[in-house]
């Protein structure tokens, strides 16, 4: 810098104060300056990691993405319940976005008609910003990929791909598996209820819950746990990228194995056809639930893509209920296949079963005749005639002599009047009515409460208060049959993520004297005899060479016909009786034991034993050791050479496709 | 050319040797800190030169040639033009309250044609050069403590209620606060200074709780405690923090600041483009651009030294004060030290306006060092 070599001086009193002043404002400068690189140095220096914290929860969002549900199988491994990928449209609403122009470009790609395109608007308007609105579900792959590649051009429209909920089997198991479905706020208010907070992955448009059955009750084993995806998002929450090396994998769900068998399932929904009812099949070695069946039943793949009003009225409106299980949920009396109860109480009372009773058609006690189903009466009658002709008369008169506490000690000890842990919800007790029951069910009515003699009567014959359900008599069939005369339990759920539950077979012995059970059981199998002519021969040949079926039938009356009618045989439908069927097989080596309810089938012998017999067939045709017993090796064709084959080409390294 | 040489008569009023006498370090120094503004601009717009880096670049080439020239101008001119411009300027105000547009709540802008500006910004100057012109012909005897004080109280005082009642509380506050620093540097007794002081101190808290706009109490408020409403209008000064302190010591890297480059930090082409720099470039950046800052403010300074003319003396001094009044209220606010009020870094930031007023400012402080050996006359009303 260039200096004047004479220097002007202007010394005054104003220069030398501007001076001084001067130097304050340069010295304020320069504390100012000073001070703002402190709290840069505090914030960049001291303090970065937190701002690095903050900032990078600014730029990186965890999007949470339900884990793969896991794959419900039978015992054998076939899939019931499992997982396909849907292809998903969803538009959101954004800033600067004209939604409705959106739609109508998406209509050139997938079927969007106008009163859908209106709907869909509303909705997108009414959903928070940027909450993804599905548009479509399960596109076809040329449409996904046709959307996916117009998207950038696309504001707020994703198309991504989502696993979807599929049940193979379509109705066959609909009952027991039941479905999967959105979360509803129901299903969150029923968590915050328990005092529990609602996962949030539960608010991932994905997301399905558990809504019955299998998938509901074992829904937090099957959900697994959600993973999730690392995108950058920007300001206006808008992704911007997907780090995915950031991901937090998900971790799929547990597989759950049933002792159910697919092939005695689908066989016995086929067997019901147009019928109504329910029929539940046991291992009665293991316990193991082979077949639990309710019909009619529904699609529940229907379920989880959403029912329509209209589906959802046809279904609900049915007279023959298709959404109710039959099984666990629907109570029926059991009619003649309690009598096998009756005479087990019988045995207990000490009486002898070669006691006779006489019956001429019925019986008359207090005042009233008492019906024996067959109107011309069956003669001299012991206890296995009784069971094998089902006589009514016989057990009407040995139940004054037995009582009712003594019935139902029996019915108890079989399972009945209780519900089973096996698993999923939705059992009913039943009701297995004794004096002490009666007086606390009518503790309001005190002229109701007696037990009066006369309900012996239509209680040996398992009618009167006495409801049972379908599994019950199973149960209590499986325990008749069971060969180390064991308290069988059923169970439903073989295994859980490879974790087997407990066998039902580990359960404690019968209260009753082997022989009173064998006693039972030779009744059983000679109401199937065709020598002995049982009430259920001609429909309980299995076909199978020696391997015999026992079993009992049963036809409830659902009104009394006292009052006039058609006797249950015939009319309107829902006056008509059920007919029941109780039965295992093979006779000598019991594996297998049903029950077969018709609901308002008429007869057990017309209706369920038929049935029960296919299901029961399936069932051993299945069994690998009783196959081999019969089978015999096919014989080997002899191999002609064929001259032509010389001429193709070796296919020894062709890989093989499935 | 000699020392000597600038000693003849007339030598002085050569136009090359009036460049060579211009500040060359000054005018780096200013290039550098818009270059870096400029480099910023280009990374927060994806590395792109639209929308504002080119444009930064060329208005402030524009402006670097407009101080030039306005360098060039003899400082007996600014003198004879000081009350002119100062009148002007009031004028404008007026004339904006009257008939000015209102954008975003506020009656700023003046509308000429196609061209439109905010009259706020010629009083910046204006006051400066008023005061300086005033106090040119005061003794110092006056100018400590006297009746007379009340002239530039009132040349202060008018303004400064015009352009807060636009409302703009912070340019009515820059040039309150720039007179207030000529009048302190013209020789202000320490009393009257720091009974001033203590009557600011004593009026502020009233009049934030009374006599603010709601969005302006908001600000204050927020600023006291950010956290309070972290997505309102805390949003501003939580976002500049992150910024500035997640970029650690060497920052994140030249366009790798997420925090300005996904939009949360607000503003941050103009009035958080320090933020910008200082996530980007850290410490060592931010550090670099205060030396720059303190460079200029202290060669400004020097100017001011320089000058035989009081009027040179206060209006480069003036002038400075304006810059580092800037400087240090935009550095505080992105850096949550004071409440968000729509000061810009100058040079830095994306913006004309504050440019054009920075730069005719600095036009004044290189003609003040150009011209510093010239007589000023302090004749009553004369004209050059």
């Amino acid at each position: 810098m260039t200096q004047p070599a004479i220097f002007f001086a202007e010394v005054n009193e104003r220069q030398g104060l501007f001076h001084r002043r001067a130097i304050l404002l340069g010295a304020f400068a320069g504390i100012g300056i000073s001070a703002l690189g402190a709290r840069l140095a505090y914030l960049q220096l001291f303090e970065t990691q937190r701002y690095e914290k903050l900032a990078t929860s600014n730029q990186f969002n965890f999007k949470l993405a339900p884990a793969p549900r896991g794959v419900i199988v039978d015992r054998n491994g076939a899939v019931l319940a499992a997982n396909r990928p849907n292809f998903r449209l969803m538009v959101a609403r954004d800033k600067g976005m004209d939604t409705e122009a959106t739609l109508k470009t998406l209509a050139s790609f997938v079927p969007l008609d106008d009163a859908r395109q209106r709907r869909l608007l509303k909705d997108i308007h009414n959903a928070p910003k940027r909450a993804p609105v599905p548009v479509m579900e399960d596109m076809s792959w040329e449409q996904f990929s046709a959307i996916n590649v117009r998207a950038p051009e696309l504001p707020g429209v994703t198309a991504d791909v989502g696993e979807v909920r599929v049940y193979p089997h379509g109705g066959a198991f609909a009952h027991v598996i039941g479905y999967v479905a959105k979360v509803n706020k129901d299903d969150i208010d029923a968590i915050g209820k328990a005092g529990g907070v609602p996962d949030p992955i539960m608010l991932h448009p994905g997301f399905r819950i558990g809504k019955q059955g299998v998938e509901k009750a074992l829904d937090a084993e099957l959900r697994g746990r959600p993973g999730a995806h690392k995108v950058e998002v920007d300001a206006n929450g808008r992704e911007v990228g997907h780090d995915v090396d950031g991901d937090i994998p998900a971790v799929p769900g547990d597989e759950v194995q049933l002792t159910l068998d697919v092939d005695i399932q689908n066989r016995a929904l086929e067997v019901f056809g147009e019928e109504s009812g329910g029929a539940v099949m046991m291992d009665c070695r293991t316990g193991d639930i082979l077949c639990m069946s309710s019909a009619p039943s529904f699609d529940a793949n229907r379920f989880v893509r959403g029912l329509t009003g209209a589906e959802y009225r046809a279904l609900s409106g049915y007279e023959r209920k298709p959404l109710l299980d039959k099984c666990l949920t629907g109570l029926y009396p059991p009619g003649s296949t309690f009598k096998t109860m009756t005479a087990l109480a019988v045995l207990m009372a000490g009486i002898d079963p070669e006691a006779r009773v006489s019956c001429g058609g019925g019986m008359n006690f207090g005042g009233r005749y008492f019906h024996c189903h067959k109107r011309g009466g069956h003669g001299s009658q012991n206890l296995h005639d009784a069971i094998k002709n089902s006589c009514d008369t016989y057990f009407y008169s040995m139940s004054l002599r037995v009582g009712p506490d003594r019935i139902a000690q029996a019915a108890r000890a079989f399972g009945l009047g209780q519900t089973f842990d096996i698993g999923i919800p939705g059992q009913k007790k039943g009701i297995v009515p004794d004096p002490a029951w009666k007086k606390r069910y009518f503790s309001k009515n005190e002229a109701q409460q007696p037990w009066w003699p006369g309900e012996n009567l239509s209680y040996a014959i398992g009618q009167g208060y006495l409801q049972v359900n379908c599994l019950q008599l199973a149960v209590m069939t499986a325990r008749l049959a069971n060969r180390e005369y064991k308290a069988l339990n059923p169970r439903l759920i073989k295994s859980v993520g490879g974790k087997e539950r407990p066998r039902g077979s580990d359960a404690p012995d019968l209260p009753f004297p082997r022989e009173h059970i064998d006693r039972v059981r030779a009744g059983m199998a000679a109401v199937t005899d065709q020598s002995q002519g049982g009430t259920a021969w001609r429909a309980s040949q299995l076909g199978l060479g020696n391997i015999l079926m026992a079993g009992k039938t049963g036809t409830a009356q659902v009104r009394n016909y006292d009052s006039g009618g058609s006797r249950g045989k015939g009319g309107t439908w829902g006056l008509r009786d059920h007919g029941l069927f109780v039965a295992f097989a093979p006779i000598d080596q019991p594996r297998y034991a049903i029950a077969v309810i018709v609901q308002h089938g008429m007869g057990g012998s017309t209706a369920a034993a038929p049935r029960a017999r296919e299901i029961m067939r399936t069932a051993l045709l299945k069994d690998p050791e009783l196959i081999s017993g019969i089978q015999k090796p096919l014989p080997m064709p002899e191999i002609i050479p064929d001259t032509e084959l010389d001429t193709v080409p070796a296919v020894s390294n062709v890989e093989r496709t499935i | 050319m000699t020392v000597s040489a600038l000693t003849r008569p007339g030598e002085r009023d050569r136009l090359i040797v009036k460049l060579a006498e211009l500040d060359w370090v000054f005018v780096l120094v200013l290039s550098l800190i818009a270059g870096a503004g400029a480099l910023m601009l280009f990374s927060i717009a994806g590395s792109s030169w639209t929308p504002w880096a080119a444009a930064h670049v060329a208005r402030f080439g524009i402006c670097l040639l407009l101080m030039i020239a306005l360098a060039m101008i003899d400082i007996r001119v600014w003198f004879a033009l000081a009350y002119p411009v100062y009148g002007l300027g009031l004028l404008l105000l007026v004339a904006v309250e009257a008939v000015g547009d209102v954008r975003l709540g506020a009656q700023r802008w003046l509308s000429i044609g196609s061209f439109s500006f905010q009259p706020s910004e010629v009083m910046k100057l204006g006051i400066v050069l008023a005061l300086a012109r005033l106090y040119h012909g005061v003794s110092a005897e006056r100018a400590r403590l006297s009746w007379w004080l009340l002239v530039p109280a009132l040349m202060i005082g008018v303004p400064v209620l015009l352009v807060a009642h636009q409302p703009d509380l912070g340019t009515a506050m820059l040039i309150a606060l720039t007179g207030g620093a000529i009048v302190m540097l013209a020789g202000l007794s320490w009393k009257v200074i720091g009974a001033a002081l203590a009557g600011a101190l004593a009026v502020i808290p009233p009049f934030v709780m009374f006599g603010m706009h709601e969005y302006q109490r908001q600000r204050v408020l927020t600023f006291l405690d950010p956290e309070s409403d972290p997505s309102g209008s805390g949003y501003h000064i939580l976002q500049s923090m992150i910024a500035l302190g997640s970029g650690g010591l060497l920052g994140k890297g030249y366009g790798l600041g997420s925090q300005s480059q996904l939009n949360f930090l607000p503003e941050k082409q103009t009035d958080f483009i320090f933020a910008t720099l200082a996530e980007e470039f850290g410490f060592v950046g931010c550090v670099s651009l205060l030396v720059l800052y303190a460079a200029a403010i202290f060669m400004a300074l020097r100017t001011s030294y320089l000058s035989h003319s009081h009027f040179g003396r206060l209006a480069a001094a003036g002038v400075t004060a304006t810059f580092t009044l800037y400087v240090l209220i935009n550095g505080a606010m992105v850096m949550g030290l004071a409440p968000v009020v729509g000061v810009p870094m100058p040079m830095l930031s994306y913006g004309g306006t504050v440019m054009l007023t920075v730069m005719i400012g600095f036009g004044l402080v290189q003609s003040v060092r150009v011209h510093r050996y010239a007589e000023v006359t302090s004749g009553k009303g004369s004209f050059v």
